[in-house]
């Protein structure tokens, strides 16, 4: 959700449907609780996944404590109390004795406000943020803080407890996974590589019923609608006619997801390929491992095609050979300038607002910030979803093909295609 | 350079220390210890009279003067160590729980001149190993990391990311480097003079009674840095502890951001911090003192100064300027007149001198601005410029207190905080100088055992200093919470 760039304010009402409408059950809380700890058990591995989901469950806790305290002090006062906190409480003649002090720091309460503020005295090690930026005031160790900011401290001492207990968990993983290594912990394992926004976007399918992609319609498509990495995989094909495996792994399951068939699948690697090969070549080589993709060979797994975390945490692509990855996290800032100059997308302004995001490291946000660049007011446009754009390279593309069908006036989408073919 | 920014606990980075910018290091990574050359040298010869550094008077103060039992007793925290004499023993009353064997020292030697070598992890199991490593490395450059979970010298023996950092000084580095811009006195990156040196005490005293009165420290010890800065060494137990968040926490508070050489505006939010009022009642009398005159940085002590401070006041206050621009030219005020003159008549505009009327046209803003300027620019001057990245992590290395400076031949001398303001880098004494001292003590004295070659010279004042005022309270202290544990631990039986 992090990756639309919501403001604060639209972040907490998102938060709060996406609650509604994943926990909102009678079984809610139960559920609520259970997928807590699964998370935790399959995020404690690394790291990274611990750092991830840390981030994630505070944000989660702060929303839930603001909501407590908002609706009313109280039910903010109760939480303490039943959760033990040793906040020790200033006393009223103490306070009025710091007034001054107290109220010397921006971000606290007003003076009328002041009267019936109650001030905590904590440790100031448990109030960190404040003290980095001096909204609060100190004194001899301890942080003087107001009720309404021990929200994040209550956060700061959650995440505390929180990245011990999965510390703790790490060492209990191994022994599990183990113990379940038939059962569980291959979940768990994979847990974090799943992809579960709107589930695999389904493929895209035309108005009149048939498959939007195909061979004969890829090349149009991948220039009005695929998102940078496709598209940079796409413009590598038909340049060198060929793919490393990542390439083809990535471009592959893409296309698959997009609802290209196996047939059309193979006609188009194979009029590509075998401009450098012959076709008995290809046949050997390649055919198998795109019936493989397509769960028509080995175990026969019908594989999920890459989301963008997969993507951006893959190896690098090796320059000037292989075309897979993310050309947000994997290109550098004078590369990706170029290319997106050379792309046109969008006016200079626009490109450096993409160049930005991306310099800042958010390549999720700099992709879809691309989309909204080249697909203006996608948004209010019936029929577009554009839940998954900036997650899932088929999210992208399912929202840019609706889009342009939507705009060609609900014609077949095909036209704008031919249209573009007709350009190029 | 190995410098990572991570705020998490968990994982850890080696920093290699940044206060030096004469060598280019390459860095060292993790998990194995790193050499590395540089062609950076001394280039005097040792026959030459006036100089203050060289591998020989290295030696010599390593091996006469350098004072082993002091840093191997405040390091130990270990109450046992107090008296001289119970050197030997290693953490032995403490077992385990002493921190010194597993404190990683780092040296930068010079086996041939001009070429430096950069040995990290050590560590040693007492101050007699310390002091034969020193003895024989002769290193130009000691550095003191952190306490790790192992000996760090055991790094290479043990898996990747075994070694953590468990404890450490909180640290602070302020270098006169940082102050170039603000320097008039003619000084700019590693010269120094009494004038810009003035700006050290002021930042000494600033950092001192915040870290003593907002974070309750107690133990504080301050170090000459032996060129162009001080060090902080904040040694509490619960300094030592504090995560790499806190630090960062603690440094971030302390920071000012004073605006940069381009962009001059910077303006302290409304209301003030606390910390930064104090901070102010401290710095403004040393600012009028020490800055304004003539004979400090000058910036009221001719019209041509005066006028470029006056240009920085608010727009609103341009008449004001203005009249005391004329009324300054013809009378001959001191500084310190001008300046009273100047806030008095700025406040008048905003009502703050009890009997003039406000002006009532004036925004809320500009009220603000006006309020504060005087603040703003004693801050720009005077306010501690920290290198904050020394203070962030557990195990960034800070050069040690009491090694010798290369470039100048001084000692990292300790500085008492209460009179940091008189303190003369340049009276701080060189190699040189102190061998001349240790030759005419006992030309007059004989040779005597009773007492430590360091008494025999300028060392002892700030040597004795440092005992009295820092290393006996800090080591009282951990004995009574030695003794408190030990008392809890019988409690609880």
């Amino acid at each position: 959700m992090k990756t639309r760039n919501l403001s604060p304010e639209n972040y907490r009402t998102e938060l709060g449907k996406c609650i509604k409408k994943h926990l909102s059950s009678k079984d809610g809380d139960r559920l609520d609780v259970a997928s807590h700890f699964i998370l935790r058990a399959a995020y404690c591995r690394t790291e990274d996944l611990r750092r991830w989901f840390l981030t994630q469950e505070c944000h989660l806790f702060k929303y839930r404590l603001e909501s407590a305290s908002s609706n009313n002090g109280n039910a903010l006062k109760e939480f303490l109390a039943r959760n033990d906190f040793a906040l020790d409480r200033v006393s009223r003649a103490e306070k009025e004795g710091m007034r001054g002090k107290l109220l010397s720091v921006t971000g606290g309460p007003n003076p009328v406000e002041f009267l019936s503020t109650d001030y905590y005295r904590v440790p100031f090690v448990q109030a960190l943020e404040l003290v980095a930026r001096r909204e609060c005031y100190v004194e001899d160790g301890f942080a003087f803080v107001p009720l309404t900011r021990i929200v994040s401290i209550v956060v700061a001492k959650f995440r505390v407890s929180l990245s011990k207990s999965m510390a703790l968990a790490v060492g209990a993983f191994g022994q599990v996974a183990h113990e379940e290594s038939t059962r569980i912990g291959p979940l768990l394992k994979s847990m974090n590589s799943q992809y579960t926004g709107p589930s695999t976007p389904d493929a895209m399918v035309g108005l009149d019923g048939e498959r939007v992609l195909t061979a004969a319609t890829v090349d149009g498509l991948a220039a009005q609608s695929m998102p940078l990495c496709m598209q940079q995989l796409h413009t590598g094909l038909k340049r060198d006619h060929k793919l490393k495996h990542q390439g083809r792994l990535q471009f592959g399951l893409f296309l698959k997801g997009s609802g290209m068939s196996l047939e059309e699948h193979t006609l188009f690697f194979q009029r590509e390929f075998t401009r450098i090969m012959t076709s008995e070549q290809f046949n050997k080589q390649y055919s198998y491992s795109i019936r493989h993709m397509h769960g028509k060979e080995g175990k026969r797994a019908s594989y999920t095609p890459y989301n963008c975390m997969k993507i951006i945490m893959g190896n690098p692509p090796q320059s000037g050979v292989e075309h897979h990855g993310c050309p947000y996290k994997h290109y550098d800032d004078q590369n990706l300038s170029a290319l997106l100059g050379k792309l046109k997308i969008g006016d200079s302004a626009d490109r450096d607002a993409i160049m930005r995001l991306k310099k800042e490291g958010n390549f999720q946000l700099a992709c879809a910030k691309q989309f909204e660049v080249q697909h203006p007011l996608a948004s209010t446009v019936a029929g577009v979803n554009m839940d998954g754009v900036g997650n899932h390279p088929n999210a992208w593309f399912n929202a840019s093909v609706s889009y342009h069908q939507a705009k060609s006036g609900g014609d077949s989408g095909m036209d704008a295609v031919k249209k573009e073919e007709a350009v190029m | 350079m190995g410098a990572a920014a991570t705020n998490d606990d968990e994982e850890f980075e080696f920093g290699v220390d940044t206060t030096s910018t004469k060598k280019a290091r390459t860095s060292s990574s993790q998990g194995a210890p790193s050499t590395s050359t540089t062609n950076a040298g001394n280039k005097s010869s040792p026959a030459d009279a006036s100089v203050v550094f060289s591998p020989e008077l290295l030696a010599m103060y390593y091996s006469r003067l350098f004072p082993y039992h002091m840093l191997y007793s405040w390091l130990s925290y270990d109450p046992a160590t107090a008296k001289p004499g119970n050197n030997a023993k290693a953490g032995s009353s403490l077992g385990s729980a002493c921190t010194f064997p597993r404190r990683e020292f780092s040296m930068t030697i010079e086996p041939q001149p001009g070429n430096e070598v950069y040995i990290r992890y050590q560590s040693f199991l007492s101050q007699d190993e310390l002091m034969e490593a020193i003895q024989k490395r002769r290193p130009v450059k000691i550095d003191i990391g952190a306490v790790f979970n192992y000996p760090p010298k055991d790094n290479k023996s043990l898996p990747s990311g075994k070694l953590q950092t468990q404890e450490r000084e909180l640290v602070f580095d302020i270098d006169l480097t940082d102050y170039d811009d603000v320097r008039n006195c003619g000084c700019s990156g590693a010269k120094i003079c009494g004038k810009c040196w003035k700006f050290m005490g002021m930042a000494i005293k600033v950092m001192d009674e915040g870290l003593r009165k907002d974070f309750g420290f107690k133990n504080l010890a301050w170090f000459y840095s032996g060129r162009r800065g001080v060090h902080c060494w904040v040694c509490d137990e619960s300094a030592r502890k504090l995560s790499n968040d806190a630090r960062s926490a603690v440094a971030s508070y302390f920071e000012v951001d004073l605006g940069s050489e381009k962009n001059k505006n910077f303006h302290i939010t409304s209301p003030v911090h606390p910390t930064l009022s104090r901070a102010y009642r401290v710095l403004e009398p040393e600012f009028v003192k020490d800055v304004l005159p003539e004979e400090g940085h000058g910036i009221m002590s001719s019209r041509k100064m005066w006028t470029k401070l006056l240009t920085t006041l608010p727009e609103s206050c341009m008449s004001v300027a203005d009249k005391l621009d004329k009324k300054w030219q013809k009378e001959n005020s001191t500084p310190r007149e001008k300046w009273v003159e100047l806030k008095k008549g700025i406040m008048t505009l905003i009502g703050k001198t009890g009997h003039a009327k406000a002006q009532k046209n004036l925004s809320n803003s500009e009220r603000v601005k006006i309020e504060h300027w005087p603040m703003e620019t004693v801050f720009r001057y005077t306010y501690p410029r920290l290198d904050i990245n020394v203070s962030k992590m557990q195990n960034h290395l800070l050069k040690s207190p009491f090694c010798v400076h290369p470039k100048t031949g001084r000692v990292c001398v300790p500085i008492e905080v209460d009179s940091a303001d008189c303190f003369d880098p340049f009276a701080v004494p060189t190699l040189a100088q102190l061998m001349t001292e240790l030759d005419d003590y006992e030309a007059e004295n004989g040779k005597d055992e009773s007492i430590e070659d360091w008494q025999k010279t300028s060392l002892k004042g700030p040597f004795e200093n440092f005992q009295k005022k820092f290393l006996k309270p800090l080591l009282d202290e951990e004995r009574r919470i030695l003794r408190e544990r030990r008392e809890m631990s019988i409690a609880s039986w």
